[in-house]
């Protein structure tokens, strides 16, 4: 009798993440075309029209990028926390309280220079941001609370906060009964670099190696590391492991508050429930793909925010916008399996 | 009759490119107590794993009862009478003794639990209510309770790799009788596994001796053969290292006051007036049967734990309120009893783990140099002989032996002034135990102060300039090497005091 069993590779190939992300998009591609064909549409004729409509002109590009700015800030918000081994489920309450925070600092102050007045607001939605995880890192590493449950359960309490101050408090007179706060002035909006591509997009960029390097470079890093890897090894080493993974909580969340700020500032211009369409959740499956590497999360954040545009407009020709998150999610899935045979290998042993 | 009740034929096991097993022989008659002897990693755990069931021999062939078995799995090795008592314990901590007794599908007293139950402890001389839970029970009672539920599932094959480490040397007394009472009575069959000499001799009537895979000595009586030999067949051509004691002392490196340490869950009290003084060049051994208080000395010496009564001062200053940074500034270093887990991190890379002492010397504000961290590793790999052969993996691909010797190597490299070594090899192989006692030899000679805590009375008497026996969270005695007696460290170790 043969069995089969599971070993350790000693040594995993650096590339593995980016060759299991390549074969995991194949793969999505490949069920996306299975669904198309069902449904009798040419997967070909539909992935290209989604391709030319997603970075076929400098317009498209734009919008693309725009929409992988808060993927790419939440993923690494979500990468950052996931240094310490935590997971950080909060990103979507996060993106929203980022976005609260800036219509707050907004209402209450005054300024007379329009980019100082920019910068406060961005800074408004990291600390919003922050301050969203503050009770789950807080219940964390006093009580030991499962941050996953406290995280998640978070987006609920920060939706509703959403919902009552843009039905109550902050309601737009002039909306026409359309549950929303009134637009922030021109003057706080983020300008455009080219086209239609946000400011927003260099913060990303700066933001993205400030990640990389917080994570792989500094000596913080390295002791969210060794925090992650084992509470006992960090006491002996003299790290403060709970106050690395608070640190690293607050950190984390205010990238994904800093997301919803420029959301806020660049796209939606006012506060109401279409600050985030998913996007701390979609940031999960972007971290998940690049094992929670920045660059990575860089890279697939831009392809994410790309395939979510070329899956809204695809509804012109009749193809549901679905196809996109079946991409997305498939990817991750391929991934990750792929992902599995970079690290194990799998050996016949023989009985008898 | 049948002559052997169990034959192992011409077995060979290898993992990966170590071989475990090779060729071996292993013959056992019915109702007799065997001994297996053997230094650590010589296969004497392999070799019971495969006649368990466990592993699977890739040659030879195992006769039960001159019948020739296809395979063994667990399953049909535990049909077949076969049990095993393995070094850890195996029972659900939360269950009573009574449903660790009858957990098993061959549990053979079911409806008559209570007339097996009295009999048995008796014969374990155990007085303790079936009802109660396994967590509530001692080191000592636990290990009765793995054997006895050998009996219970009808084990007549009973394979105990080595029951007595966790024992005092009284509790391995009582063992003795027990064991023997069994095989009398009952006409078990007990293969005994250890390293141990003595236990040996007073338990068997057969020896196999092993060493390096293979079955150097089958079926010895005990009674005929002389310790030279067994030690000889154990070790090879031993060349007992003898370690010269008469190294120059210096002044007072690391000196410890009357420390006491209450466990604040338990409200348990764990150390008790605790105080000693090591000089530089001097090794203070500290004896003591495990859970008596060592670790918790070590974690309070190192800094690790800081809630606790009493003084300790390095090189004369006062660290008592200092934390593991501080302490290791002053250059004290402590390679701690968890290898994995508390010395090394799990699931973190090789480089990561070789800079965990030292990089908040090396570090340039909030960076941390990636150049300035290989060469550290390198120079380590280097200096230490460790096989690492990719600094990017995960800790836990390198083997036990490296591992500690990158542990050692870490805590060891930049000369430290004091030393606190908690169980440096165990489980390791014969030869990276010397490596290590040469690193700690050479240290010492270095002049530094090294604390060792270890169960391993051969280590201590080869290492220490002095003991210390701690039992229950006291020094009950100490003693100068010379004048040290094995029997009378035993003695202390067990609560003994004349």
């Amino acid at each position: 009798m043969n069995n089969f069993k599971l070993f350790k590779r000693q040594t995993v190939n650096e590339l593995s993440t980016f060759y299991s992300f390549l074969i995991g998009f194949i793969i999505a591609i490949i069920i996306g075309s299975i669904i198309l064909l069902i449904q009798d549409k040419n997967p070909i004729d539909t992935f290209s029209l989604m391709l030319r409509l997603s970075v076929g002109s400098v317009n498209s590009l734009s919008s693309s990028l725009n929409k992988a700015i808060p993927l790419i800030l939440a993923g690494l918000g979500i990468s950052i926390i996931n240094s310490v081994k935590l997971w950080n489920i909060g990103a979507e309450g996060q993106i929203f309280l980022g976005a609260i925070a800036v219509n707050f600092i907004y209402i209450n102050t005054q300024f007379n220079n329009p980019s100082f007045h920019i910068l406060v607001l961005l800074l408004a939605g990291f600390v919003g941001g922050s301050v969203c995880i503050l009770i789950p890192a807080i219940t964390k590493v006093v009580f030991g609370v499962n941050e996953i449950i406290t995280t998640l359960l978070t987006n609920y309490i920060v939706f509703g906060v959403t919902i009552f101050l843009i039905n109550g408090p902050w309601k737009d007179p002039k909306s026409l009964n359309f549950p929303a706060a009134a637009y922030v002035g021109e003057e706080v909006f983020l300008p455009t670099v080219i086209g239609k591509l946000s400011f927003g997009f260099l913060i990303c960029i700066l933001f993205t190696f400030v990640a990389h390097y917080l994570k792989n470079k500094s000596v913080f890093g390295f002791e969210m590391r060794i925090a992650g890897g084992s509470a006992m090894t960090a006491i002996y080493a003299g790290i403060n492991a709970k106050q690395k993974a608070f640190i690293a909580m607050l950190i984390g969340g205010g990238f994904a508050g800093l997301a919803g700020a420029i959301e806020l500032l660049s796209q939606t211009h006012r506060v109401s429930t279409g600050i985030s369409q998913g996007f701390g959740y979609t940031a999960i499956i972007v971290a998940a793909i690049t094992g929670m590497r920045p660059l990575g999360i860089f890279l697939v954040g831009s392809l994410f925010g790309a395939l979510s545009i070329g899956g809204s407009v695809i509804q012109t020709i009749g193809v549901s916008t679905y196809i996109a998150d079946i991409i997305q999610a498939s990817t991750l899935f391929g991934a990750l399996i792929i992902q599995f045979f970079f690290t194990y290998q799998i050996k016949r042993v023989e009985n008898d | 009759m049948k002559k052997y009740i169990l034959e192992a034929k011409n077995i060979s096991k290898s993992f990966g490119n170590v071989k475990a097993l090779e060729d071996v022989n292993f013959y056992l008659q019915k109702g007799k107590i065997h001994g297996l002897l053997g230094e650590n990693g010589a296969g004497k755990s392999s070799l019971m794993n495969i006649l368990s069931g466990i592993y699977q021999p890739e040659k030879g062939s195992i006769y039960i009862n001159d019948i020739k078995q296809k395979s063994l799995d667990p399953e049909s090795a535990s049909e077949l009478g076969i049990g095993m008592v393995h070094q850890e314990f195996r029972l659900i901590e939360s269950f009573s003794i009574q449903d660790n007794l009858t957990l098993s599908k061959a549990n053979i007293y079911q409806d008559n639990f209570k007339e097996a139950y009295d009999k048995y402890s008796e014969i374990f001389s155990l007085s303790v209510n079936p009802e109660k839970k396994i967590v509530q029970l001692s080191v000592g009672e636990k290990q009765k309770i793995e054997i006895m539920k050998l009996i219970f599932k009808n084990s007549n094959i009973m394979l105990l790799d080595e029951p007595t480490a966790v024992l005092t040397p009284q509790e391995t007394d009582q063992l003795r009788i027990s064991l023997e009472r069994l095989s009398d009575e009952d006409e078990k069959t007990i293969v005994l596994i250890s390293h141990k000499l003595r236990e040996i001799r007073d338990f068997t009537e057969k020896v196999f001796v092993m060493k390096n895979g293979k079955m150097v000595a089958e079926d010895l009586s005990t009674v005929d053969v002389t310790d030279d030999d067994l030690v000889e067949l154990m070790m090879g051509s031993m060349q007992k290292s003898i370690i010269d004691k008469s190294n120059k002392t210096g002044d007072t490196k690391l000196s410890v006051e009357s420390i006491e340490y209450i466990d604040r869950v338990s409200n348990y009290k764990i150390l008790e007036d605790i105080s000693l003084e090591i000089k530089a060049g001097e090794i203070l051994g500290i004896a003591g049967v495990s859970g008596n208080g060592q670790v918790e000395l070590a974690n309070i010496i190192s800094g690790v734990e800081i809630d606790y009564s009493g003084k300790i001062f390095i090189n004369n200053k006062d660290v008592s309120r200092k934390g593991v940074k501080s302490r290791k500034k002053l250059n004290l270093s402590y390679i701690p009893e968890n290898r994995l887990g508390v010395g090394l991190a799990p699931g973190v890379s090789v480089l990561d783990n070789s800079i965990v002492r030292d990089y908040f010397k090396t570090r340039l504000g909030p960076h941390l140099s990636r150049s300035k961290t290989e060469t550290y590793l390198e120079s380590l790999i280097k200096k230490f002989s460790i096989k690492a052969p990719d600094s990017k993996a995960e800790i836990s691909t390198l083997s036990g032996g490296n591992m500690q010797k990158l542990l050692m190597g870490r805590e060891l490299v930049s000369n430290p002034e004091v030393i606190i070594a908690s169980q440096p090899t165990r489980g390791l192989d014969v030869n990276a135990v010397e490596a290590i006692h040469t690193l700690l030899v050479d240290q010492r000679d270095k002049g530094s102060a090294i604390l060792l805590i270890s169960e391993d009375l051969d280590e201590l008497f080869k290492l220490s300039n002095r003991l210390h026996v701690m039992y229950e969270g006291k020094i009950v005695k100490s003693f100068d090497i010379d004048n040290a007696d094995i029997n009378n460290v035993g003695l202390a170790m067990a609560g003994v005091i004349e």
